[in-house]
């Protein structure tokens, strides 16, 4: 499985209380190191009011950098993939999100990424708003907003604002620190207003950490604490998000009352992260049916919901991805009739991924379960395994 | 199509009979393939679970290259190839000819019904009042005279067991599809002259076989006769020799002057036989004694009938014969019968528990006792019944035995949930093949199988409880009394009961047990040149001996037709491409069967028809009365040309016997077969009506719905079916063989007299291998015959180019193209490019460090000895007492496997040592004597050259200690239950066999080892010399420890399973086979990691997923993993399956 390392841990002190400002500096020393020739770091675009990734090679580009604005427009996973599929000759680092980097290795277990050239930097993961929620609330405040929420969200306040919450995906993740990242960024548990936590938690994140003239120190103890509590809260909520789906979808019917307002935009997939497919099965020719076939199925029931294969390509999806699902709720965010895609496909990659004892985003070491044959695997259900009990 | 030169018979399809004419038809041959049972399967056709993965696996040796040409299912419900004509119920007869050419007769016994027509409805065997034992289930349920040898055969037709049947005609009556004729049309053609001066005789013989069918004339007198015989043809007459006037005898003689065709049996009373077995030797075929009843007429009437019948088919002429025939089981109920067996219910045969825990067997597969219904909850085994007793001259061991009963034990363990108590009962296990002794110590360590050292004497029969008594002594010497619910008795083999007969009549030795005798260093070879042996036959062999030794003899029996100019397989000639439709809409003819109208009455037709019409594709629908008789086929091939579809859908019964009809239809019409497609109605009618004499109006309109679910989901397949074959791949017709041991040389050469250029690489200075030490062999040949006459052949082969001190450095590519590159003597490099290749690295005798091993010149292993037994540097006039210690290292962590020879090598030795100074005191320290097979004799006989054995446990190891000059072995003998101490001149360490196979080596070809270290087979029973990857073979001592014959036949099975690709210069790919759409296709390689067969690869300069359409075996896994259907199965569209789905929901709805 995966080893435990000695983490190597650093101090790095926050001017000001400004975190985002500490942390550009920090970019900034980063993108200087003579072997990384580029970053990829979410930053506020000049344009517009949005935090989308930017591939900077530039130190003097990074002004606008917000890894804590309390927003994703999409998972990094897939720009990260696009950047590493093929060798491209140079270092890259990514600042992510735990679930981004999660999706990234299951995008890399899946041959679509590379971690040869990547440095992955994650940052503690404090949340995010919808998208479209985000936009409302944000304004023009845009640092100011950023740097209320996170004070916010590190001293334990509600984060409700303006009657908006975090995304559902958010308030059930129990994975809000980066535990795959090469090199890590702690907030919590830190006194954040004097200090961030930089940690090597990997071969390559300390080679990166050697160069950066860091000194060295130990994890406060509080950390632990934190996470944990954090975690606890989250998976609580997590917990009662299965039980509200299950009880909601729980029946044929009820399943296809959830997805009523599907319309095949296939918007889920496009934002999911793991859905790697270049072309999506339900686009190709095996879904456009005969004409006449449309006629039959609708006389065998005398009615039939138009467009058809609604529920079948969400329980397709999930027959393929739940078991990679990192739970990062872009599939909601994408929806355009806000249909709770991300509830269902947690609660049941919750089941599946327990079933093969895997963990999405886990480990680069562990393989796919259905890539991997084990003889003695669900003995209940295939009926062997246990020969001989 | 392919023409076929050269023939083959093989005789018993058991599981050798059908890997020999598999072996043999996948080379080109053509084979005719005799069973005397009516079915194929031999005696695996009753058991369902095989070790080591306690389940079946049979289909594993269907043809994977060119597979299409053979039926690719359970292999145990039956089997089709292009290439062999199977014939069941039919036994050999006669063989004239020599090698190359034989003659052969066949005689078939007769079916009343016929298979062509009969689907299996089973409505006669309600009928039928006559019950027997039902053979299949060894007797344990009962069956009627109409009935199905074997309950999963497929097509699965009726038969009548003419020796029990009645002939009471009920069956004839119900049979809806007409296939019962108990009188056969023939018969009247066979007329019979009864020639007797009594009446009520003349009169009684002719009502008897009249009944039979035949026609039949009478005559009082001889001149009578002769003048019936002037008249008119007849092929029999039956004769009184005691006559007034002209007795029988006179007329037998004038008969055979004019008619010499003419068969004659005699009748005569007790006192005139010996004139009856005079009357034989001027041309009577036999006699009857009077008096006589029908039962004792009709089957020697039918008998003749038949050879008679047989004979006026020209005899087949073949190249060569197989003689498959293999083997019966010890009857327990004969002689003392001390464990009470057909007495006590509950005492079984382990062929019998093999039908109890069978899911087709008397119970269904429940655990339960036949008697009286009590839950399985103790069970026992008793190893060597019947094998292995010197009292009942059974000098041998069945080989099979210990390892049946662990996997029965194991399987009932299984069944039982764990509920269940076992004990074996052993002398030995003998655990000696290559996986063996890890599955005992398995089924000990982690199932909790008991293993009781010792024979039973008896077993007691408590009558109240049903339960049995035995007495044994535990390992500690305490006498125990137990008490189990049934006892399985592992009966060992015997001769195949008409073995003799067989031998006597193609001139061929039988050993002193009864079986085939083959020539020494060959398993197949017997003394008739072109008639060879395979499987049990010539003795006791698990499956994968008996698989090993069947492609072997379809070698042997390849070389002679080869020889012969039999010729190998032609080029295909071209047949006219089929026109090219793929442009054109789907434009179906959907034929639909009526069974002789049994359909029409269960139908709405009208409504079927339109139903079938909302599909566009449909274009015409069709009624046909039978086609499964000529007049319908030839009616069906009439509507085919006259409505000219570009698809066609046939719904009727068997729909795999249509195979080889639709591809005729193809032929005949010009339509691609792959666009014709055959459906199963009877499936849809069978479940769902009760009175097919009057249906309701609601079992209509379900079979309506179950037809047209039927037919839907036929036209989904077909409307997406694509016509273009897979592209063929390409073979380098020539072979690689890596070791020049006996096995290397013997493969080589096999290949080479096929005509194929062989390379041969060998790492030493010379070939040869351990032959060039092992001097001679237990049964007493010497090796250097064998050696020599093998060197010599493979250094003059025009085809053979032999690399000796070369070594392989590298190899890449796949079946029918490898490239390999060399390393010889003066470090040249060279590269060679092949089509196969065979592993014969062989194996040493280990190093070992045990037992005090190099502080002594007095502890050497068995190879040193042999060596110095050679150079005569031991004399044994000199030597006092040896010791020889067994499985030293062996069978046990990490070396867990029994190397097999070591035992016979140490009885060779002691034996040696026994001839040369009987004074000598040789013990041989043993753990269990591995003496399987018929060197058991040997084992008997160095017992009784007062060879001392003792038996050590393998946690209570002997200890060796050099002292001044000898040697102290001290030791536990658990007979007198004392430690006892042996100062030895000689220690004779048995460090068993280690593979030299370098795993880099087999990887890059692409095979993989075992845990040992030793070839990984593709399938240890089923494919047995294969590897995994497709094109990869191995033997010898690299494949698994053996002795030098055995070598020699996996070498020559290698050979084989090799020749079967190098026979084609294009590899032609399945029907089903997979594809990649690389537009669709986003390079995640879970199809190529999923693929079993290795026949997926990236090529990272086209950044493409291919697929090599000959490796492809089409078992679809690409498919299953790929999430956006970019790998496809060709047949297995999700459009297809999708339309399947919707029709059977429609059909439902």
């Amino acid at each position: 499985m995966w080893r435990k390392r000695t983490v190597k841990t650093a101090r790095l002190n926050v001017k000001d209380g400004d975190l985002l400002t500490t942390l550009r500096d920090f970019f900034r020393s980063i993108l200087r190191l003579e072997d990384i020739s580029a970053i990829l770091v979410p930053q506020h675009l000049p344009a517009k009011n949005v935090v989308m990734p930017t591939l900077v090679t530039d130190p003097e580009q990074l002004n606008g950098t917000d890894p804590l604005a309390p927003v994703f427009p999409l998972n990094g996973a897939k720009i990260v993939s696009r950047l590493t599929r093929k060798p491209m000759g140079a270092k890259v680092a990514a600042v992510l999100r735990p679930c981004e980097i999660r999706a990234f290795v299951e995008l890399v277990k899946l041959n679509q990424g590379r971690v040869e050239e990547v440095v992955l930097i994650g940052v503690d993961c404090l949340g995010a708003f919808k998208n479209s929620d985000y936009i409302r609330i944000v304004g023009k405040k845009e640092e100011k907003f950023t740097s209320r929420f996170y004070k916010d969200a590190l001293s334990g306040k509600k984060l409700t604002i303006e009657g908006f919450d975090l995304a559902p995906a958010c308030k059930a993740c129990e994975n809000p620190v980066p535990n795959g990242a090469d090199i890590l960024i702690g907030l919590f548990g830190v006194d954040t207003d004097n200090q961030l936590l930089i940690q090597a938690r990997t071969p390559k994140g300390e080679m990166l950490y050697d160069k950066l003239d860091l000194s060295d120190t130990e994890e406060p103890p509080e950390r632990a604490r934190a996470v944990e509590f954090l975690v606890a809260e989250r998976t609580a909520c997590r917990d009662k998000m299965f039980v509200e789906t299950t009880a909601a979808t729980n029946s044929l019917e009820k399943l296809n009352t959830y997805f009523a307002e599907c319309v095949n935009c296939y918007n889920c997939r496009v934002a999911c992260p793991v859905c790697y497919c270049k072309e999506c099965v339900f686009v190709t020719d095996v879904f456009n049916h005969e004409p006449v076939q449309y006629l039959r199925w609708a006389n065998r029931k005398g009615v039939i919901k138009m467009p058809t294969d609604t529920v079948f390509y969400h329980m397709t999806r999930i027959a393929h991805m739940s078991t990679s699902c990192v739970g990062c709720g872009q599939c909601s965010n994408a929806c355009p009739n806000d249909i709770p895609v991300m509830e269902l496909f947690r609660t049941v990659s919750y089941h599946t991924q327990k079933a093969f004892e895997y963990e999405a985003g886990r480990s680069i070491e562990e393989n796919i379960p259905l890539s991997v044959f084990r003889e003695d695997e669900l003995s209940e259900v295939v009926g062997i395994g246990k020969a001989h009990g | 199509m392919k023409k076929k030169i050269g023939k083959a018979l093989v005789v018993g399809a058991g599981i050798s009979g059908i890997r020999a004419a598999l072996d043999l038809a996948e080379f080109g041959y053509g084979v005719t393939l005799v069973d005397k049972s009516p079915h194929i399967g031999g005696v695996l056709s009753q058991l369902d679970y095989q070790f080591p993965t306690d389940r079946c696996g049979m289909c594993k040796m269907l043809p994977m290259v060119d597979r299409d040409t053979s039926s690719q299912y359970c292999l145990r419900k039956g089997l089709f190839h292009e290439n062999i004509d199977i014939r069941l119920s039919t036994e050999l007869i006669s063989v004239e000819g020599e090698p190359g050419n034989f003659q052969v007769s066949l005689r078939r016994k007769p079916n009343p019904v016929d298979p062509s027509r009969c689907n299996g409805c089973g409505e006669c065997v309600k009928v039928c009042p006559v019950e027997v034992p039902d053979a299949f289930n060894a007797g344990l349920s009962m069956r009627k005279a109409i009935y199905l040898p074997v309950p999963h055969a497929i097509p699965n037709t009726y038969m009548i067991d003419t020796n029990v049947c009645s002939r009471c005609g009920e069956c004839e009556t119900v049979c809806p599809s007409g296939a019962i004729n108990l009188l056969e049309e023939a018969r009247k053609d066979f007329r019979i002259l009864v020639v007797d001066d009594e009446l009520i005789m003349r009169d009684s013989l002719r009502a008897w076989l009249a009944d039979e069918g035949f026609s039949v004339d009478m005559a009082a007198s001889g001149p009578e006769a002769l003048e019936h015989l002037a008249k008119q043809a007849f092929e029999l007459m039956l004769v009184d020799i005691k006559m007034p006037g002209m007795d029988g005898v006179e007329l037998l003689q004038r008969a055979k002057e004019n008619f010499p065709d003419l068969g004659v049996i005699m009748m005569t009373a007790y006192a005139t036989v010996e004139t009856a077995i005079e009357a034989m030797k001027i041309g009577a075929i036999d006699y009857l004694l009077k008096p006589f009843d029908p039962d004792t007429l009709i089957p020697m009437i039918m008998r003749i009938y038949q050879d008679l019948e047989s004979k006026k088919e020209p005899p087949m002429e073949v190249g060569a014969l197989v003689l498959c025939g293999g083997t019966s089981y010890f009857d327990p109920a004969g002689g003392k019968n001390t464990y009470g067996y057909g007495i006590y219910p509950n005492v079984v045969t382990s062929l019998e528990f093999e039908r109890i825990l069978s899911g087709t067997g008397p119970n269904q597969g429940r655990l339960v006792r036949l008697s009286d219904g009590k839950p399985l909850r103790k069970v026992a085994w008793f190893q060597c019944v019947g094998s292995r007793d010197i009292q009942i001259d059974v000098d041998y061991c069945s080989s099979v035995c210990c390892m049946y009963a662990i996997k029965e034990a194991l399987v009932a363990k299984e069944r039982a949930g764990g509920a269940l108590e076992t004990a074996i009962f052993y002398m030995d296990m003998r655990t000696f093949g290559k996986s063996f002794q890890r599955y005992r110590d398995r089924a000990e360590t982690e199932h909790g199988v008991r293993f009781e050292k010792g024979r039973v004497h008896s077993v007691l029969y408590d009558e109240n409880s049903g339960d049995l008594i035995i007495r044994h002594v535990d390992s500690s010497g305490t006498d125990i009394e137990e008490i189990f619910d049934m006892v399985v008795l592992s009966v060992g083999q015997r001769p195949a009961l008409g073995t003799t007969a067989l031998a006597e009549m193609v001139e061929i030795p039988l050993n002193q047990w009864g079986f085939g005798q083959t020539e020494p260093f060959s398993l197949t070879r017997t003394n008739q040149e072109g008639i060879v042996l395979g499987g049990s036959f010539s003795g006791l062999k698990d499956i994968s001996e008996s698989v090993i030794q069947a492609s072997a003899a379809a070698l042997s029996a390849s070389r002679i037709i080869h020889a012969a100019g039999g010729g190998l397989r032609p080029e295909m000639t071209s047949a006219k491409p089929y026109p090219d439709i793929s442009g054109e809409p789907p434009r179906i003819l959907i034929i639909v069967c009526t069974c002789r109208g049994l359909l029409s009455k269960l139908l709405d037709v009208q409504q079927l028809v339109r139903c079938l019409k909302t599909d566009p594709a449909v274009d015409q629908v069709k009624f046909l009365e039978q086609t499964c008789t000529v007049t319908g086929w030839e009616t069906l091939v009439e509507l085919v040309e006259k409505h000219t579809p570009n698809r066609i859908l046939i719904g009727s019964c068997l729909p795999y016997v249509y195979a080889r009809k639709i591809r005729e239809l193809g032929q005949r019409t010009g339509l691609n077969p792959a666009l014709i497609e055959a459906v199963d109605l009877m499936l849809g009618v069978r479940s769902s009506v009760l009175k097919p004499e009057a249906p309701s109006p609601d079992e209509i309109s379900t079979i309506n719905g179950e037809l047209s679910a039927i037919l839907g989901a036929g036209l989904a397949r077909l409307k997406w079916a694509d016509p273009n074959p897979a592209p063929s791949q390409k073979i380098v017709q020539q072979a690689l063989v890596v070791g020049g041991g006996i096995a290397g040389m013997s493969s080589a050469l096999a290949i080479a007299d096929h005509g194929f250029q062989v390379d041969l690489i060998e790492q030493e200075e010379i070939l040869g291998g351990n032959l060039n030490w092992i001097q001679r062999t237990l049964e007493g040949s010497t090796t250097k015959a064998i050696l020599e006459e093998t060197l010599s052949k493979v250094e003059k082969h025009p085809l053979i180019q032999v690399h000796t001190s070369s070594r392989v450095r590298t190899s890449h590519g796949q079946v029918g193209r490898f490239y390999t590159t060399i390393e010889d003597k003066e470090n040249n490099i060279f590269a060679l490019e092949h089509g196969v290749t065979i592993l014969a690295t062989g194996g040493v005798e280990a190093d070992t460090t045990s037992y005090n091993y190099g502080t002594s010149k007095a502890i050497v292993t068995q190879k040193e000895l042999e060596k110095k037994i050679h150079d005569h540097s031991i004399d044994p006039s000199r030597l006092g007492s040896i010791v020889m210690i067994q499985c030293v290292d062996s069978r046990q962590e990490p070396r867990n496997y029994c190397s097999r020879i070591c035992c016979s090598t140490a009885l060779k030795h002691a034996l040696y040592f026994k001839e040369k100074n009987p004074e000598i005191e040789v013990y041989i320290l043993y753990r269990d004597m591995m003496t399987y097979g018929f060197t058991e004799s040997y084992y008997t006989q160095a017992r009784k050259s007062d060879v001392i054995f003792i038996r050590y446990d393998v946690d209570e190891k002997p200890l060796v200690a050099p002292m001044n000059g000898s040697v102290r072995v001290t030791a536990f003998e658990p007979i007198i239950g004392q430690t006892i101490r042996i100062d030895a001149d000689l220690v004779v360490l048995a460090t068993g066999i280690v593979p030299i196979l370098s795993k880099d080596l087999a990887e890059s070809f692409g095979a993989t080892l075992d845990r040992n270290g030793f070839f990984e087979e593709a399938e240890s029973k089923w494919r047995p010399v294969d590897s995994l990857k497709e094109g990869i073979f191995a033997c010898g001592l690299a494949h698994s420890p053996r002795n030098i014959t055995e070598s020699i036949a996996t070498a020559e099975a290698a050979a084989q399973r090799a020749l079967r690709i190098l026979s084609y210069e294009r590899m032609p790919a399945g029907k089903v086979v997979a594809e990649v759409r690389h537009s669709l296709c986003s390079l995640c390689e879970r199809c190529v990691e999923a693929c079993p067969y290795g026949a997926r690869v990236v090529d990272p300069e086209l950044e493409k997923v291919l697929v090599n359409a000959a490796m492809c075996q089409g078992c679809g896994t690409c498919a299953t993993v790929c999430p956006n259907s970019a790998s496809i199965l060709a047949g297995f569209l999700d459009q297809q399956m999708f339309g399947a789905i919707d029709s059977a929901l429609e059909g439902t709805a």
